[in-house]
């Protein structure tokens, strides 16, 4: 009898999953959540191409895209599948795919912070200079060569990711400051002392992720590597930069340290939303946040370009963003690189990265172009000089130089460096960054 | 693919249940797996097997591996280097963290299930069933699902559950998951929570197992209720409390999930950073497999020292084996 | 006057474990309310005692029965990846433990040695190397990846064992002279008689593979395959921005299992007890 209840239970199981079973119709119900995204699948003799990525909005982005290239490419129709993943799962997967020489998909989104894992060794992805330096003009480089090695690029990029300050006018107004005062980061110290006096509220907050220290580095023409590829994180610039950016918290008190410890979490966004801070550096990508997470902000929200440093012509640094490439393992790697062209790289492709996605499109070319200067969503809920002002500070876009080692960095920064100086204050900016630079030296001799 | 090896398993129940009835003219293959000398081999080979497949030879592989420097396409003989960088800042962070969890979740899992379970146990309380069941049932729950409920409990904001108790004895809010102590405290409770019922069910297994005459012929000695629980309860205890100590520490040195369900890989001054986390960072999410297995040789041996000293001096070796 | 002090005892105990008892599930509890809660004001704000009871509501659960499909398809997948584990790991697990436990035959110790040294090993170490492996013999994105590696646990072989060293001998030597064979002396003889031990290991099995995360995280590639725990953690990343279904789909992850527990937890008990403890 018992044997039998247990069998019974087993059976039992089965019989819910049959039940369950009825996935077919729940998936056509949609549900915005992680799936696999399908264009083409109706075409017969379609290649099938297969994509990762971690970003959702990035696969509707591509399907749509595939789905154009077929009706304009009826010879070579592709099937795409394209895969969401957790981020860290998408990027770990891709390494060991890679790493073992099989099971990785045609295409695949790579995050900046993650890029340089996968130029290590033998590199596994295709080299996309033929698309790329027929029309070198039209880019803005610096984004470009975040993505390469030895002068070949390895990715194509999604945005410009320039960095820009996002102003809360109410705020500044109630404070009594006028925003295009604000033209040195002096400047701005001192508008946020006004602006914590007369409102309580801080200037701005800070990440203790990168996004904390990267933009004000590269801003400084420093980097965490420099153009050469020597390690430089324990520099004088670096040093004096995350001095700089500890007083804004420690001496001057107008910053205070970012609700859940960075700018992607719901307790920032609900922070920001009900209007908790003054202002915000961030690449430009971040309008799409604002448009999605933080609605009450409409009309409200003012861009610019950052403050300059001291002797620094830097009006703004391409932050952040993810690169896509094509996996050498793929069995079509010439269709897949057309695609990518097609996608993102080509006019059309830059144009869609603003309608549909919201991104500034890293190809300046597109700037003016009617299609980018029609009305939207954006123009709406910020304003309609968005990109006469990405056009007066284009040539004066920093971009960052990546290192293989650049993630060991970024993890030192995020799990040490800004935790210990700005967090618990228990280490001086240069005894973090001076820590953190010798374990990472530790490993780069090591490897060599 | 799985449906196929589901199949094949059932047949091989089928074979060995059915065969009594088979014709004789097998009768030679059968006597010869029917034998008594036979019988326990074909037993014990599903463990064999898979104990050299996935046991043995993986472990010879992270020795191997952990010499070497493993990048697509290019793997070479480094030597020791990947020892040789071990012992760095992260590292002993790593394992004074796992150090301190293990003995903090040593003490609280042996200690307060002991007592829950002499408690229930004890003929003075009523529905008994109930409360083993509610004390049994968070440890059903994933430690993903444990991990949102801990993160929200303990949330950043005014509003949480964990800061309005706080604010109740007049202390300012906390930003539990990024300070060190904390950090902790969040780790140690979530396995706390979690495998508290079970260890309680291990002891009232035990104290089932005492012999009731023992305490009855206590009792015509006219021992009190603490003599009892000192000179009975406690010696007879004493595998048990072994059994579930070495499964905690063992558990303790392995702890990696309760930390990335907080902080997913990167907590803020390592405060979440344990030693196969470590693993996982260096291995995994920074592709430097070599690196990752001499950490894992690394947390081999200390869990074999660390246990089998354990052993050594409670005398465990002398049970279990005949 | 010793009869009144019982009853206070009684009671007085009564209601501390009670308190204990509540405490314990006070983390559960207090999800199950707030799920219904608005989602994201719920990540924002953490679970909180000050509860606007206006605004609770069936929308997360309403959303998730009818919008999330993958759900669905990640907790179907986890259900029958545990129920194969249970059913293979109890069939395997037991053979082995019977063995070590009721015949005498060479290397019988050092087996059981070797039982007790995988135990001790922590599956985090091995997992890089099988990872490959499962590469190179084509598992990677299987079920079958997932499971084999949890099929004849040590654990489990263990207890087993252990369990079936308090099996009356005489009872083998009984069949054998009714004409039974060794494997129907297990089937129909024996592994009747272990069956609280199979309840007890029915659960500790299961509830290993259902919450099972770090390496069904490394084994499946495709969304379609994902079990809860993975799929849930998915809804964690900024980049997932689904709440709605986090906080409901994670309170019905703990469901089947509580079923499970529900019908065997009898045996449980009684497997436990007369198991794995004995020295």
């Amino acid at each position: 009898m018992k044997k039998l209840s247990l069998l019974g239970l087993l059976v039992l199981m089965l019989l819910i999953l049959g039940a369950c079973g009825g996935g077919d119709d729940a998936e056509t119900n949609g549900g915005d959540a992680e799936e696999s995204v399908v264009a083409g699948a109706d075409l017969e003799d379609a290649t099938e191409l297969s994509f990762w990525t971690f970003a959702g909005t990035h696969a509707d982005f591509y399907a749509d895209a595939a789905e154009k290239w077929n009706e304009e490419n009826p010879d070579k129709a592709i099937k795409l599948t394209v895969g969401t993943y957790p981020f860290d799962q998408m990027h770990n997967n891709l390494l060991l795919a890679l790493q073992s020489g099989s099971g990785a998909p045609d295409l695949a989104d790579i995050e900046i912070a993650k890029f340089p894992n996968f130029l290590k060794g033998d590199i596994q992805l295709e080299p996309l200079n033929d698309l790329i330096e027929p029309e070198l003009e039209s880019f803005v480089e610096e984004r470009l060569d975040i993505y390469a090695a030895d002068d070949i690029y390895y990715g194509a990029p999604t945005h410009l990711g320039a960095t820009v300050v996002y102003y809360n006018q109410e705020i500044m107004d109630e404070a009594g400051v006028d925003i295009d005062s604000i033209k040195t980061w002096d400047d701005y110290v001192d508008a946020g002392k006004q602006v914590v006096n007369t409102t309580g509220k801080p200037m701005t907050t800070i990440p203790t992720n990168w996004y904390g220290i990267w933009p004000f580095v590269t801003q400084k023409e420093s980097d965490f590597f420099n153009i050469d590829g020597e390690f430089t994180l324990d520099n004088e610039e670096n040093i004096e930069t995350l001095e700089f950016i500890n007083s804004l918290i420690n001496e001057h008190e107008i910053a205070e340290i970012a609700p859940g410890g960075n700018y992607h979490s719901e307790e920032f966004y609900g922070f920001m939303n009900e209007e908790g801070q003054a202002s915000i550096v961030i690449p430009m990508y971040y309008m799409k946040d604002f448009v999605e997470y933080m609605p009450d902000l409409e009309g409200k929200m003012q861009i610019r370009p950052m403050p300059l440093a001291p002797g620094s012509e830097t009006q703004s640094v391409a932050m952040g963003g993810t690169g896509t490439a094509v996996i050498s393992q793929s069995e079509h790697t010439d269709l897949a690189k057309e695609f990518l062209y097609f996608a993102k790289l080509s006019k059309e492709g830059n144009i869609r990265l603003w309608t549909e996605l919201g991104f500034d499109p890293p190809r300046w070319d597109v700037w003016e172009e009617p299609e980018v200067r029609a009305d939207n969503i954006y123009y709406e809920f910020f304003h309609e000089d968005i990109f006469d002002i990405l056009l007066t500070i284009k040539d004066d876009v920093a971009g960052i130089n990546l290192s293989e080692y650049t993630p060991d960095v970024l993890s030192e920064i995020d799990s040490n460096i800004m935790h210990n100086v700005l967090r618990e204050g228990n280490q001086t900016p240069e005894e973090a960054l001076k820590q953190s630079a010798d374990t990472i030296r530790q490993k780069m001799e090591s490897a060599n | 693919m799985t449906n196929k090896k589901f199949k094949q398993n059932t047949k091989d129940y089928e074979f060995g249940g059915g065969n009594i009835a088979e014709p004789p003219m097998r009768k030679r293959t059968r006597g010869f797996l029917n034998s008594k000398n036979v019988v326990p081999y074909v037993f014990v080979s599903p463990f064999i097997i898979s104990f050299l497949i996935l046991t043995l030879y993986p472990t010879i592989q992270a020795f191997i591996m952990s010499f070497q420097r493993i990048l697509p396409g290019q793997v070479t003989f480094i030597g020791f280097q990947n020892y040789e960088r071990i012992f760095n800042p992260a590292f002993f962070k790593a394992l004074s963290n796992t150090t301190i969890y293990t003995i903090a979740t040593v003490f609280v899992l042996v200690l307060v299930p002991l007592i829950l379970a002499i408690l229930l146990d004890s003929k003075f309380v009523r529905f008994k069933t109930i409360f083993r069941s509610a004390l049994f049932i968070p440890s059903l729950t994933s430690v993903v699902v444990a991990g949102i409920i801990f993160r929200l409990f303990f949330a950043e904001s005014e509003s949480s559950i964990a800061n309005q108790m706080i604010g109740l004895f007049g202390f300012d809010p906390v930003s539990w998951q990024y300070t060190g102590w904390s950090g902790m405290l969040l780790m140690v409770l979530i396995a706390s929570w979690r495998w508290m019922g079970v260890n309680v069910l291990y002891f009232l297994a035990g104290l089932q197992n005492i012999s009731k005459e023992l305490y009855e012929s206590a009792d015509i000695d006219g021992a009190n209720i603490f003599q009892k629980f000192l000179y009975i309860t406690l010696p007879s205890l004493k595998p048990i409390m072994v059994f579930v100590t070495t499964i905690s520490i063992i558990g303790g040195f392995r702890v990696f999930e309760e930390s990335y369900v907080l902080w997913e890989g990167n907590s803020p001054g390592n405060i979440g950073l344990t030693l196969v986390g470590y693993l996982y960072q260096q291995g995994i999410q920074q592709n430097d497999m070599g690196f990752g297995a001499a950490i894992g040789v690394i947390i081999l041996l200390i869990i074999f020292i660390v246990s089998i000293l354990y052993l050594l001096i409670t005398g465990g070796f002398k049970r279990g084996d005949e | 006057m010793k009869k009144k002090n019982d009853t206070v005892t009684k009671w007085l105990l009564t209601i501390i474990i009670a308190i204990i008892a509540f405490i314990a599930l006070f983390p559960l509890i207090s999800l199950i309310i707030s799920s219904f809660r608005p989602s994201t004001e719920l990540m924002r704000d953490g679970i909180t005692f000050s509860i606007n009871w206006n605004e609770l509501s069936l929308d997360n659960y309403v959303y998730i029965f009818t919008q999330a499909g993958e759900y669905w398809q990640w907790y179907g997948n986890s259900l029958i990846v545990s129920a194969l584990t249970i059913i293979l790991s109890l069939f395997f697990s037991s053979m082995v433990g019977y063995s070590l436990a009721l015949y005498n035959f060479k290397g019988r110790n050092l087996i059981f040695l070797f039982v007790l040294v995988i135990i001790m090993i922590p599956f985090e170490v091995l997992m890089l190397p099988l990872y490959q492996l499962m590469i190179d013999i084509k598992l990677i994105n299987t079920y079958t990846g997932i499971m084999l590696p949890l099929i004849v646990s040590p654990t489990a072989v263990f207890f087993f064992r252990q369990y079936a060293m308090g099996l009356p001998q005489e009872l083998m030597d009984a069949a054998r002279i009714d004409g039974c064979t060794e494997y129907g002396i297990f089937f129909k003889v024996m592994a009747p008689l272990m069956l609280p031990s199979f309840a007890a290991m029915a659960i500790l099995q299961g509830l290993h593979s259902w919450n099972n995360f770090l390496w069904p995280l490394l084994v499946i590639r495709s969304n379609d395959l994902f079990t809860l725990p993975i799929g849930l953690a998915t809804l964690l990343t900024p980049y997932g921005n689904n709440y709605d279904i986090l906080i409901a789909g994670a309170v019905m992850t703990v469901i089947p299992i509580v079923i499970l527990f529900g019908l065997f937890q009898r045996y449980f008990v009684a497997g436990l007890t007369t198991g794995g403890i004995k020295g």
